[in-house]
């Protein structure tokens, strides 16, 4: 298992790196859908799984992002890559400001209400409401991705802008979990009380934690933006939430776990068609399963590297 | 005053179909403390079970008896899915942490959406005309025989359920049930089959309830279990989750709220408005209008 985690991290870099060259179009658009769900669930993964709290509204900062970028990009002309810096602070702003009166709220009360704002959230983009979401057809016809005043037209440059989001992601999860904030998190998602009581702040870290799987969201839904060159509120429903919800409860909330429930949930529809129609029943019962069976997951998250002896000894204290 | 009188006939049919797929919601949250995200699915799983009932059993028949059969039939049928759900997806997890069991019921919710859509296809069905289109216009105001029939009919099986619940020995066994389980037990009530007697009773509730959403909307489609199920639950929340009394109200009151904003502001913002009023809720008043002071921490 050692092994595996210190070579899967470059096998699976060098793969990604070289993949797109090997496949055609159809495929390297699948793989770029494979990258953006991949950063969103990791988003999720970030509220979810680190902080546990039971948010089923990630497809609003998702669509969020993708929608800001669309505006400013049809509406105002700002080139796509110009858009980032709002595409990120704003659903993260959004996510604080969302977060800040419900974050007290018990799981289920949570995902409740959370499930609320992704609805009002689809609602106001069809309505088109101030007049610049386009309503129920979106917005379309946006720029391709431009450098510097370079055109890179080609879906490989897509792929490629996908798959920097990914990496910075990971980069941002690995030093989250070797950070104080992280340690903070993982207390207060194992015992709320212990961690009051030992001085952190629950609710500053746990709105913080949904700031940044916000703020991240709205970053793949850039990308998200730029691969179709166009959105629609039906990509952000409430029922894309409670996938990428079900991908980080059944991957286990650890990195390999969440890209393995993204593959299976986007990829392997399409290499075979019959399991489109079949892929949320048979994520119906492996949640039951995993639940009765594996209730940390099918991959569980392992926190950091603390040593074995140091394990043994704080069991033998209590 | 015409569309406050037509909005308040039209409220109070939607808020007692509400008020059946909540009592479902609540009951089940009483006694084991879990949001049953099921229960919207297994509401709209009825009304494809009705249908299939009246086209494929009752060879398409309309008459009074046979409308009764559908009802009593696809009842019996949703109370049956009902024991397996609880025996499969929360039995195995009553003494798991209770998200645990959460999950578990988003994964059931989403077993039975697709199941219907495995089944009955992915397209909108018409409900068939199962009760004949009458209407009566009282000093402008237009209502339906569908809407008193919903009405009376909630009314009847609600003031019923509240009698069993409040009169009988099996009742108060409910009631104990939710107070504290443990205690409960000692006392002699076998919890477990108490637990199964809530999931017949709520799911025959819901059945009915989606049999009128057939009935009331004619179009059913196999996702929309999850609309009319946040719905409800948000009634139950309205009135006080676990309260029984309380779900009632609160889907009356939610129904006459939602006409209301669909007669004077726009049926495009309901969704919008409802889902404001949950949060408005949460942050004011958890316990709802007629739950307890001393309820748990939300």
């Amino acid at each position: 298992m050692k092994n595996f985690e210190r070579y899967a991290f470059p096998i699976f870099f060098v793969v990604m790196a070289i993949l797109p060259t090997l496949l055609d179009p159809r495929w390297q658009a699948v793989a770029i859908t494979f990258l953006i769900f991949a950063v969103v669930a990791l988003s999720q993964d970030i509220i979810l799984g680190k902080a546990g709290m039971f948010n089923m509204g990630q497809a609003l900062f998702f669509g969020m992002g993708a929608y800001i970028t669309a505006i400013l990009n049809s509406h105002y002309g700002w080139p796509i890559l110009a858009t980032i810096p709002l595409a990120v602070l704003l659903p993260a702003l959004f996510g604080i400001v969302l977060a800040a009166p419900i974050v007290h709220l018990r799981g289920d009360y949570l995902l409740v209400v959370t499930i609320g704002f992704n609805i009002v959230f689809v609602q106001v983009l069809q309505n088109n409401l101030g007049g610049v979401t386009g309503g129920p057809n979106g917005i379309f016809g946006l720029d391709p991705l431009s450098f510097f005043g370079t055109q890179l037209t080609s879906q490989l440059a897509v792929y490629y802008f996908a798959f920097i989001v990914l990496l910075l992601t990971l980069w941002v999860m690995n030093n989250l979990e070797k950070s104080k904030a992280g340690r903070a998190l993982h207390y207060l998602r194992e015992d709320h009380l212990a961690a009051e009581s030992i001085g952190i702040n629950t609710r500053v870290y746990k709105i913080f934690a949904f700031g940044l799987g916000a703020g991240i969201a709205g970053l793949a839904g850039t990308v998200f933006a730029t691969q179709y060159a166009a959105v629609s509120p039906e990509a952000f429903e409430f029922i894309v939430s409670v996938l990428f919800f079900s991908i980080v409860l059944v991957g286990g909330s650890s990195i390999p776990g969440v890209l393995l429930g993204v593959f299976v949930m986007f990829v392997l529809p399409e290499i075979f068609r019959e399991f489109a129609t079949w892929r949320y029943f048979v994520f119906g019962f492996a949640m039951i399963l995993a639940m009765i069976l594996r209730p940390r997951g099918i991959w569980p998250a392992t926190f950091g590297k603390i040593p074995k002896f140091l394990i043994k000894e704080t069991r033998h204290g209590a | 005053m015409d569309i406050f009188l037509q909005q308040l006939a039209n409220g109070l049919t939607i808020g007692s179909m509400f008020a059946l797929v909540a009592l479902g919601y609540t009951m089940v949250y009483g006694v084991m403390k879990l949001i049953n995200f099921a229960h919207g699915d297994m509401v709209a799983a009825s009304a494809f079970v009705g249908l299939t009932i009246y086209t494929q059993v009752m060879g398409q028949a309309t008459s009074l008896i046979a409308v009764v059969v559908i009802f009593l039939l696809t009842a019996a049928v949703m109370a049956c899915i009902g024991i397996i759900l609880e025996r499969v997806a929360y039995r195995p997890l009553r003494e798991a942490p209770r998200l645990s069991a959460v999950v578990s019921a988003l994964g059931a919710s989403l077993i039975i959406q697709n199941g219907i859509m495995l089944i009955w296809g992915p397209r909108m069905k018409i409900f068939p005309e199962l009760v004949p289109q009458v209407y009566w216009d009282i000093g402008g105001v237009v209502i339906s025989l569908i809407q008193v029939l919903i009405l009376v009919l909630s009314l009847i099986l609600m003031v019923s359920l509240y009698l069993f619940v409040e009169k009988t020995r099996i009742g108060a066994a409910i009631r104990a049930s939710s107070i504290d389980q443990d205690a409960a037990k000692l006392m002699g009530v076998n919890v477990n089959r108490i637990i199964a007697l809530i999931f017949i009773i709520g799911s025959s509730l819901g059945a009915i309830g989606g049999l009128f959403i057939g009935l009331y909307y004619r179009g059913i489609t196999f996702n929309m279990g999850w609309q009319y199920g946040l719905y409800a639950f948000i009634a139950a929340i309205l009135g006080g989750i676990g309260n029984i009394p309380g779900a009632m109200l609160g889907g009356m009151l939610l129904g006459l709220f939602n006409a209301f904003i669909a007669g004077y502001v726009s049926s495009t913002w309901a969704d919008a408005f409802t889902f404001i009023l949950l949060i408005v809720i949460l942050i004011v008043r958890p316990t709802g209008l007629l739950g307890e002071r001393v309820a748990e921490k939300v």
